[in-house]
């Protein structure tokens, strides 16, 4: 019977916790402080630019990616039936992958900011070399992982395997070209490409097969019921390997790239329909034999409304990369909504149902108190709801003043028009949205701030529900 | 997924040891897939376009590449306290390497030795002579004063003969300025540029060059970029206090070499180092956040970012290929600064607005940027006392590069002379093709 040593699985997802919160926090500071009060604290060191970077870093890296790692080593040794190959290496990753990452993202303020999206980090910070530490970390995790699935006793790939061995080999490469081989390119729009490349790659190979390995693995187990197809699982699978990849140039639409590549980021936007209803009917085939676990269960809950929105958010993307609605809602506010909805919306209720679901199971005590569970669930869904819904019509009506300026039928009333419209005035009427936006952010910390309190209540109140430690490969599965 | 059959699996497959052996089939098929679709979609979206579409590496102009291989590079710029009312603008001329034209205007006559005859470009004369070799204009000495006064004299007598009716107080105030144009006879030197434009000096057509054969291989474009009338930098280094300080003045010797001028006691940057250093700073500023820079191809984007006349045309691949990080932007909440060289070009402007952008433009949500001038507000103003920090000229040189180093200005869209007849396009008077 194998025991599984978790120490690297909390050695993950406990600061995850904490850093979720905290980003959190910064975005909702900056959605007052930049939105509702603009620049009221001013200042070189705190104003809006410098600040960004580190809500995007600490809720991108150090949260989701952190506790995505966490959930992997966690439900991967369990998937192989075996104990993780090398629990002292995924320990010492685990060292080197908070120290690089809490130093690189909370530098930003200091004018560290390296200048892409998404891979901002800086190369150094003194002597520390901080993207090198993360890529070696990272290199240690996959290492490890992969040994952890080559030993494995089960023969099976279940298709949580399928979708973190996707993502350790897709996340290498991505990682590699947006944050070191960028600078290898010549300079100009071989490089913006890379970066799409990336940018979108990390919402779509890391983080959606990510969640998505979190999602086929947790919902089985909370609701205890076998997954509805494998077969649909698979055509997932496959179509995402096929087509993520291609479509990163629909960042770029109407831009200055070239005119047959934004075209094939179009068709393959559009082809993303196919990994995402399957995966969709298939999360929620499984739990239409028994929907009352909905009621019952606030991890069933995040589990089933992150995948509502995740079927929002994929639903939106193509429709987003087609040139005629790119021309409203491309660089308007609609675009942080829908970042918001897949990062926080999908992704981020995954995890914490698989938090839910692991930390009792690793610390074998009950949950604190599911009342709070239930709060939580419920600031989490209303301040999203009022969230997102607020970015998408503001930035809707945004691009819609945007386009206004193009009425008329010659150069000089298109002009006028323009006199009549200074940009200033699209930004102030903006404003409403960007206050309901804080308002949501404000209820959706709330929130998780109960989150954080009904874990450490579990972790350090509670008392072990039984002695029955360690625990036995397969009693989960 | 019951419990049983994981269980029977893992029975089967106690005897699996060697490491190759337990890469069993469906394993090593997952991987070899990923890998086969991963590196096809790599090929062509990562690898090919830059060599399937020539923009993304190929200048948009020889303009464009004079401006930053030619001009930037050799162009300084300083604003040390002690250097006068203004920045000090300094074109470092290398003998052999910088085009110098010396042409008179209306009030400006040059005058020189009979060998030196051949590089003026006279007042009446038609074209523009160019010459590489190192040459200067400075106020008449020696017998070049005589020269002056005599020439002044007669131009005088000559207006006067023209204009027969003009009174004794309107002949005296023509007055014509002399410069003598002379040889230094060094190798390289530096030449004050009052104008301090942000459009370096362009000539298309009407020129000639008159060295025996290029030096330089720009010299062979049809279009080159060149320094009129230099004039030599001299300063006077000045005691203060401890330390040593300088002050340009016309009677002064001429600065050394490059090392001096780039010393700390003068403190000058070139154009060259203080965009790079601008684009840093729009880099760790986050100014990008905020604001796009591109031109899309949208009828609100090229009306935007247009002239009163004329529309900007839409940013092109090759307008960014000498920035090392592009910043195209996803959002803008700030307005796009793909041409804010043409819309924005004052540095006042700039200045008060990245001091107090809410005050600057009404409604702006745009934070300040006061760290630019040492938070101290003297660093806003042209007063002598300057804040001795570029931050704020390097990010004000950076953003006059955008928009107007697409074609010469001689070429401009701004003139209305749009190869891609943007105007036409949005008017629905012509389409694509």
């Amino acid at each position: 019977m194998t025991t599984y040593d978790d120490r690297a699985v909390k050695l993950f997802i406990y600061p995850a916790i904490l850093f979720m919160v905290i980003g959190m926090t910064v975005g909702v500071f900056m959605a007052f402080n930049t939105f509702v009060f603009p620049d009221y604290f001013s200042g070189e060191y705190i104003h809006f630019g410098r600040v960004r970077p580190v809500h995007v870093s600490t809720v991108t890296l150090l949260w989701l990616l952190s506790v995505n790692i966490g959930l992997m080593l966690y439900f991967i040794p369990r998937l192989c039936g075996i104990s993780l190959w090398s629990p002292r290496l995924a320990l010492w990753a685990g060292a080197i992958w908070w120290f690089s990452l809490i130093i690189g993202s909370n530098s930003f303020p200091w004018g560290t900011n390296w200048g892409w999206e998404y891979a901002e980090l800086p190369m150094w910070i003194s002597w520390i070399p901080i993207k090198f530490l993360f890529a070696v970390s990272w290199i240690m995790l996959v290492v490890n992982f992969f040994m952890t699935i080559f030993n494995r006793r089960f023969e099976k790939l279940y298709v949580s395997l399928w979708y973190s061995m996707g993502t350790l080999i897709w996340t290498t490469f991505t990682v590699l070209v947006g944050n070191f081989m960028i600078v290898w390119l010549p300079e100009g729009m071989s490089r913006v490409n890379a970066s799409w490349f990336y940018v979108h790659n990390l919402v779509g190979l890391i983080y959606t097969p990510m969640g998505l390995a979190t999602a086929y693995y947790f919902l089985p187990k909370l609701a205890n019921t076998p997954i509805y197809s494998h077969r649909l699982s698979m055509i997932g699978f496959w179509s995402i390997a096929f087509i993520y990849a291609w479509i990163g140039t629909h960042h770029q639409i109407h831009g200055p790239m070239s005119q047959w590549l934004q075209t094939t980021s179009i068709v393959f936007s559009l082809w993303l329909f196919i990994p995402v209803w399957t995966v969709v009917y298939n999360l929620f085939a499984t739990l239409q034999k028994d929907w009352s676990k909905y009621l019952q269960s606030a991890p069933i809950r995040f589990l089933m409304m992150g995948n509502i929105f995740y079927l929002i958010t994929c639903i939106q993307g193509p429709l987003m990369a087609l040139r005629n609605v790119n021309e409203i809602t491309s660089k308007t506010d609609w675009v942080i909504g829908h970042a918001h909805i897949s990062l926080y919306g999908t992704f981020t209720f995954f995890a914490i149902a698989g938090i839910y679901q692991a930390i009792p199971a690793m610390t074998n005590k009950p949950l604190w108190s599911s009342k709070l569970a239930d709060w939580h669930f419920a600031l989490n869904l209303w301040g999203s709801v009022l969230f997102l819904f607020s970015l998408w019509v503001g930035g809707f009506l945004q691009g819609l003043m945007w386009a206004n300026w193009a009425n008329g039928s010659s150069y000089a009333e298109f002009h006028s028009n323009l006199t009549h419209m200074p940009f200033v005035q699209t930004v102030a009427e903006t404003r409403i949205w960007w206050i309901l936006r804080a308002i949501g952010g404000v209820i959706i910390l709330l929130g998780n701030i109960l989150f954080v309190i009904n874990m450490y209540n579990t972790i350090v109140l509670k008392q072990p529900a039984t002695q029955e430690t360690p625990q036995k490969a397969g009693a989960y599965l | 997924m019951s419990e049983i059959k994981k269980k029977s699996h893992e029975e089967e497959h106690r005897g699996h040891n060697p490491f190759v052996h337990k890469l069993d089939r469906s394993a090593i098929l997952v991987i070899i897939g990923i890998i086969f679709l991963f590196s096809f979609s790599v090929i062509v979206v990562l690898i090919a376009p830059r060599f399937v579409d020539d923009t993304w590496t190929s200048p948009s102009s020889p303009f464009q590449v004079q401006m930053y291989e030619v001009a930037d590079p050799n162009y300084y710029m300083s604003s040390a306290s002690s250097g006068g009312k203004e920045l000090q603008y300094v074109n470092h001329i290398r003998q052999g390497n910088t085009l110098l034209a010396f042409k008179e205007t209306g009030n400006l006559r040059i005058i020189t030795t009979p060998d030196l005859e051949q590089y003026v470009s006279r007042y009446n004369e038609n074209g523009l002579k160019l010459t590489s070799r190192l040459l200067m204009i400075r106020d008449p000495e020696g017998e070049m004063v005589d020269k002056a006064v005599h020439l002044q004299k007669k131009m005088q007598e000559d207006w006067i003969a023209y204009h027969a009716t003009a009174t004794k107080e309107e002949v005296a105030k023509i007055k014509y300025q002399f410069v003598e144009l002379y040889d230094p006879k060094v190798e390289e030197a530096f030449a004050i540029d009052p104008s301090g434009g942000i459009i370096q000096d362009w000539i298309d057509e009407n020129f000639i060059i008159l060295d025996s054969e290029p030096k330089q291989k720009f010299h062979k474009d049809y279009g080159v970029i060149y320094v009129q009338n230099p004039r030599e930098f001299r300063i006077i280094p000045v005691h203060y206090g401890e330390g040593m300080r300088w002050r340009y003045d016309s009677k002064g010797r001429p600065v050394k070499d490059l090392q001096e001028l780039t010393s700390p006691m003068m403190g000058f940057y070139s154009r060259k180092q203080l965009i790079e250093l601008g684009e840093q700073i729009y880099a760790i500023e986050g100014c990008w956040y905020c604001h796009t820079d591109q031109t899309r191809t949208l009828i609100e984007d090229v009306v935007v970012n247009g002239s009163d006349s004329f529309p900007a045309p839409p940013s092109s691949a090759n307008e960014f290929i000498y920035q090392k990080i592009t910043f195209p932007g996803t959002r803008r909440i700030g307005p796009d600064i793909s041409r804010v060289g043409v819309k924005r070009p004052s540095r006042d402007w700039h200045k008060a607005h990245f001091w107090a952008p809410k005050t600057a433009s009404a409604g702006s949500i745009m934070p300040a940027f006061q760290h630019f001038f040492d938070n101290d507000p003297r660093g806003t103003g042209s007063s002598a006392i300057g804040i001795p920090n570029y931050q704020f000229e390097a990010i004000y040189q950076y953003m006059m590069t955008k928009g107007t180093r697409i074609t010469p200005p001689t070429q401009a869209w701004w003139q209305g002379k749009d190869p891609i007849k943007t105007k036409e396009i949005i008017e629905g008077l012509r389409k694509l093709p």
